[in-house]
């Protein structure tokens, strides 16, 4: 690209072709003043308070809007323009109204800064109010649209950059406004609180619902300790609280100006009252405050007593997908170092961990090939995108986010998913079951599976495979291929009462064409979630969708560091580093790195840890930052079995229900009160700092488990953020170390080039296919369990926010017309839901888009109630139902003792 | 057009053609004015829907355009020129006599949705101030006998039918 060279002010700049004249002076350092820009969205020319004078003629321009030109003389604060911007300032100060005092913007206001600037206080215009109510029912967003400059960043933000399509102008001239269709209040709208147009806006007209009145103290950069996405943050801090929460300023950051309504609204948690501030031992059958001292060495003694007793296999440590790396690190490495065993895991097991796993396994060992596909921007450069079993508008928004804007630039979309979700709008082909079921069965169990192995067999038979990439890379392609084209298409469509056109579609778009994958946790936490998983690699390597530039697999993960867990070696069997602990080799580099020995097998993964705590083997159990009695199913059953333990450690930052049947409690800090690093779904690893103090006596937790190595005799163990990643690099060649950076990325990926050893190095893996269910008339509903985007996982940390918990979602199961009739069921009636494990009682709603024979069931809600009615099975398993979906009965509550209405 | 009236068939019709097009909403969006005699608000999400566009940007478009309205429009809509030159030659008793003879106010359907009163800035016919448009006729150098006669012509046009 070109580079030219202008004048702006006498001081000679040079930009690439292209720029508009504002990004050439911005760029430059030289400030003009702007309402309507934004970098993130396509200039607009509304404001026109960034116009410049050409020198030579005397123009004035918009400088957003005009492309910079060879040989401009430019000047941008001239008499003439200082006039013009004056004018156009004291025009909008006559129309806004003179509450700047208690304005919720407040000192952040642009248009009042501006204002400041260019010396306007007292305006010479008659005053032309434009009185518009307040709107403020929701308890997220307030809107005071008399305070509306007409800049378009709301509309723009919420088009071009979330796609939810809720406000856009209306009417014209004077009357002119954003409004939502029907001018109705935003929860009434398509709306999704993302809050993105809060803080966008740079006037008061629409600003955060908060009982904090002012502008914060400080502000400080974070990341969000939500969804996988890692969102940057900006936290407003004030006195000791975090009262505000925007996007950071920083420019190609993940979310870029974008949030959901989480991390806008749901950091209310921070300040909760049920944080835990300070430490708590058991005595005579009350937690009681004790010193740091008293709690650590109770731990150090205990669980030493313990492993002397019953031997190492008898503790388990359950680490945190939401702790830092650097604590999930360390928290390994003395469940390794010291009490010698391998049963390790996290709570990414519920959320996608496993997938990774499975993707990695596959991995070829020389190391070419990554599976996974990188960076989220990747999608919008995507030949065909294929989202599976997920629905980000809920589950990670932002990504929802990306994949919409994508389908804008003209990105070929297949959504697969049995219902109805945000994307099945856009896309350009969605796949799912047609009609009505035929019988009592969860035929959604066999739905991906058949329908992969289908578009496999379709691509195989149209010749649509990369026949180079797979001799080079690849083996057992033919038995793989045999195999595969011997399944019988009729029998699979029918299984899964398949719309055969659909497919056919979606072959035809994917002919060809390098894929990237969208696979979310819906899919793992299925029957077939391994199988499935399993087609779509080879479907993968069918198609040499890997190594190829955005195609691949992007694995969905509900939490903020499941990656950086897993990376760690927060996980049974793997070390940091995704090193085997199996494997004599690298095992051996970590021994000698610690100085000590560690346990050859594999340890005990989240499913058996509970498994063994109610056969009664295992003895003790540390857990930090995570909450199994809300997040795991039949919750009854395993709160006796972990009450049975000899000892429970719980550190966290909440009182929850797994803190209260601990014997010792640590009060650990949150995100914004320590320093360390996430690993995002993408691979990147972001680093963080405080910005403020743990509540009370809380510690980091970093800061508790050195103290903990050092109580069991090891103080020698690395307890810095800076010794950790010294650590890490040190040991392993191909994590290295560039911390000298703002927002550092301290581990590097791995390699991702394709490169030209002709080894064969992947295997095909079996052709799996499904089993027909066979329909239980005692339980003749399928309940289908679901995340809002409210709520994350469990809803430990959300239900503390009252914005979220007084929002107009109150979790009610949603049923279908023709069921809500055939049960006699209206609007907010209460059913009772029964599985063969447990049962709950909810409020419901009818909507038109679910399938008759299913009820949806928002998870989260009512202490996670959903979870009593799972069995608790272990995931990824032929035994296992699946946690997503389960057979239920429905019965409304007022009629219950008569009969049961539906069977 | 009676809002009872509406051809939802002949709607569908309309949205039919214009199914995924591209820049189609201006263009269909007339169509419905033309046919329908102004765009059900209640119809804005089937309209969005058919050239996947967010409803909000479809109500944008039509409250944006005088050309396009939301309520129901009489069968013949008066048009009265404010323009200077109309201004001058008395444009606004013109204006006056219509309100009182129709008893209705600017902006106003009769009840029995025969006319609609609206004004316009200029009609661009400043030659044959004062001036006004019946539909997509222009009617000049009125006066209060024109005026009648032409208001009775639209009256019995509504007697035949």
């Amino acid at each position: 690209m070109e580079t030219i060279a202008l004048t702006i002010n006498g001081i000679r700049i040079s930009c690439p072709e292209g720029k508009s004249i504002l990004e050439a002076a911005e760029s430059h350092g030289i400030k003009i003043p702007k309402l309507c820009y934004h970098h993130s969205l396509q200039p607009f020319g509304a404001c026109r308070l960034c116009l410049v004078e050409d020198k030579k003629t005397g123009r004035l321009f918009a400088s957003c809007v005009t492309p910079a030109a060879p040989e401009m003389v430019l000047l941008s604060d001239s008499p003439q323009i200082i006039k013009h911007r004056r004018n156009i300032i004291s025009l909008m100060m006559a129309e806004h109204p003179e509450s700047c005092i208690v304005c919720n913007k407040g000192n952040r206001c642009q248009l009042r800064m501006i204002a400041a600037e260019l010396g306007i206080g007292e305006n010479h215009l008659y005053p032309m109010p434009n009185p518009k109510p307040l709107e403020q029912a929701n308890p997220f967003i307030i809107r005071d649209l008399s305070k509306c400059i007409l800049c378009g960043k709301c509309i723009r933000a919420d088009h071009e950059l979330v796609c939810a399509g809720a406000i856009d102008y209306n009417s014209r001239g004077f009357k002119s406004r954003p409004a939502t269709l029907h001018e109705l209040p935003l929860e009434k709208s398509t709306c999704t609180f993302c809050g993105t147009c809060v803080s966008i806006c740079p006037t008061g007209a629409l600003s955060t619902k908060t009982d904090f009145a002012g502008t914060p103290e400080r502000e400080s950069a974070s990341i969000c300790g939500f969804c996988g996405i890692g969102c940057n943050l900006t936290l407003g801090v004030a006195g000791n609280q975090i009262v505000d929460v925007n996007p950071s300023h920083i420019e190609k950051s993940v979310n870029d100006a974008t949030l959901c309504v989480r991390g806008h609204f749901a950091h209310d948690f921070l300040n909760s009252t049920q944080r835990l501030t300070k430490p708590l031992v058991r005595k005579e059958k009350n937690l009681t405050p004790a010193s740091w001292d008293e709690a650590l060495g109770t731990i150090a003694k205990r669980i030493l007593e313990i492993k002397k007793q019953h031997g190492p296999e008898s503790i388990a440590f359950l680490g945190s997908s939401k702790c830092s790396n650097e604590e999930n690190y360390l928290f390994q490495k003395i469940a390794r170092g010291i009490v010698e065993t391998n049963n390790v895991d996290n709570g990414g097991y519920l959320s996608g961990r496993l997938f990774l796993s499975l993707i990695e396994g596959r991995a070829d060992t020389a190391g070419r090939f990554n599976f996974f596909a990188g960076p989220l921007s990747g999608l919008e450069q995507a030949e065909v995108i294929f989202v599976l079993g997920a629905e980000p508008a809920q589950t990670a928004p932002v990504l929802d986010y990306y994949l919409k804007r994508s389908v804008k630039k003209g990105i070929p979309l297949i959504v697969a998913n049995p219902c109805k979700g945000s994307l099945t709008g856009n896309s350009s082909i969605w796949i799912h079951p047609s009609g009505a079921p035929l019988s009592n069965q969860n035929f959604l169990d066999t739905f991906y599976l058949e329908l992969v192995n289908l578009i496999s067999v379709q691509l195989l038979e149209k010749d649509a495979t990369d026949t180079s990439f797979m001799s080079r890379f690849t083996s057992g392609y033919e038995k793989y291929k045999t195999d595969l084209l011997s399944l019988d298409q009729k029998v699979s469509v029918k299984k899964a009462n398949l719309d055969i056109q659909a497919i056919n579609n979606a072959v035809d778009l994917l002919t060809g064409k390098k894929i990237t994958f969208v696979i979310g946790d819906e899919l793992m936490l299925q029957r077939y979630g391994k199988e499935v998983m399993e087609s779509l690699l080879n479907l993968a390597l069918m198609t040499g969708s890997i190594g190829y530039k955005g195609a691949g697999f992007h694995v969905l993960s509900k939490e903020n560091n499941m990656v950086g867990s897993w990376d760690m070696g927060t996980v049974p069997e793997t070390l940091p580093g995704r090193l085997m602990i199996n494997d004599g080799n690298d095992r051996n580099i970590w021994e000698k790195a610690w100085k000590t020995k560690i346990p050859k097998t594999k340890g005990l993964d989240l499913f058996q840890m509970m498994k063994k705590a109610e056969e009664g083997s295992l003895k003790a159990i540390y857990i930090m930052g995570e909450n199994p009695l809300r997040s795991l199913p039949q919750p009854n059953i395993l709160s006796k079995s972990l009450e049975s333990l000899e000892f429970i450690v719980v550190q966290d930052i909440l009182f929850n229900e797994t803190v209260n049947i601990a014997d010792v409690v640590l009060p650990g800090a949150a995100f914004s009160e320590k320093a360390g690093s996430f690993t995002n779904m993408e691979g990147k690893i972001q680093c963080f700092s405080p910005a403020l103090q743990p509540p009370g006596n809380a510690k980091s937790d970093l800061e508790i488990l050195g103290l903990i190595a050092e109580k069991m005799g090891s103080p020698e163990y690395e307890n810095t953020h800076e010794g950790i990643r010294k650590e890490i690099s040190g040991t392993l060649s191909t994590y290295s170390d560039t911390t000298a950076c703002k927002h550092p990325i301290w581990i590097r990926e791995r390699i991702q080039e394709q490169n030209n050893m002709d080894e064969k190095q992947i295997c095909f893996s079996p052709v799996a296919s499904s089993k027909e269910t066979v329909g239980d008339n005692d339980y003749p509903y399928t309940a289908l369990f679901e995340s809002l985007r409210f709520h994350l996982g469990s809803g430990t940390r959300t239900e503390h926010s009252t914005r979220i918990s007084t929002c107009d979602s109150k979790g009610e199961i949603e049923v279908s017309p023709i069921d809500a009739k055939k049960m006699n069921l209206i609007k907010d009636d209460r059913i009772k839901v029964t599985s063969v494990t447990g049962e709950l009682e909810r409020t419901v709603k009818i909507n038109r888009d679910i399938r008759s024979g299913f009820i949806h069931i928002p998870t989260a809600y009512n202490h996670n109630d959903a979870r009593h009615l799972i069995q608790l099975a272990p995931l990824l398993d032929a035994s296992s139902n699946g946690w997503d979906s389960c057979q239920v009965s429905v019965v409304k509550v007022d009629r219950v003792n008569n009969r049961q209405l539906e069977r | 057009m009676n809002p009872n009236e509406i051809d939802w068939g002949k709607f569908s019709e309309i949205t039919g053609k214009h199914q995924g097009e591209k820049w189609g909403l201006i263009p269909l969006l007339q169509e419905i004015q033309e046919s329908v005699g102004f765009i059900p608000p209640e119809a804005i999400e089937s309209i969005a829907e058919t050239l996947n566009l967010p409803p909000s940007q479809v109500q944008g478009v039509i409250t944006f355009y005088s050309g396009f309205s939301t309520e129901p429009k009489g069968k013949c809509v008066l048009k009265v020129c404010r323009g200077t030159a109309c201004h001058v030659k008395g444009g606004k008793s013109i204006l006056r006599m219509i309100q009182k003879d129709l008893n209705l106010e600017e902006g106003e359907t009769s009840p029995d949705y025969q006319f609609t009163l609206e004004t316009a800035a200029c009609l661009g016919a400043c030659f044959l101030a004062p001036a006004m448009m019946v539909d997509r006729e222009y009617y000049g150098k009125l006066n209060p006998i024109k005026v009648t006669s032409v208001l009775g012509e639209y009256r019995k046009d509504k007697g035949e039918d």
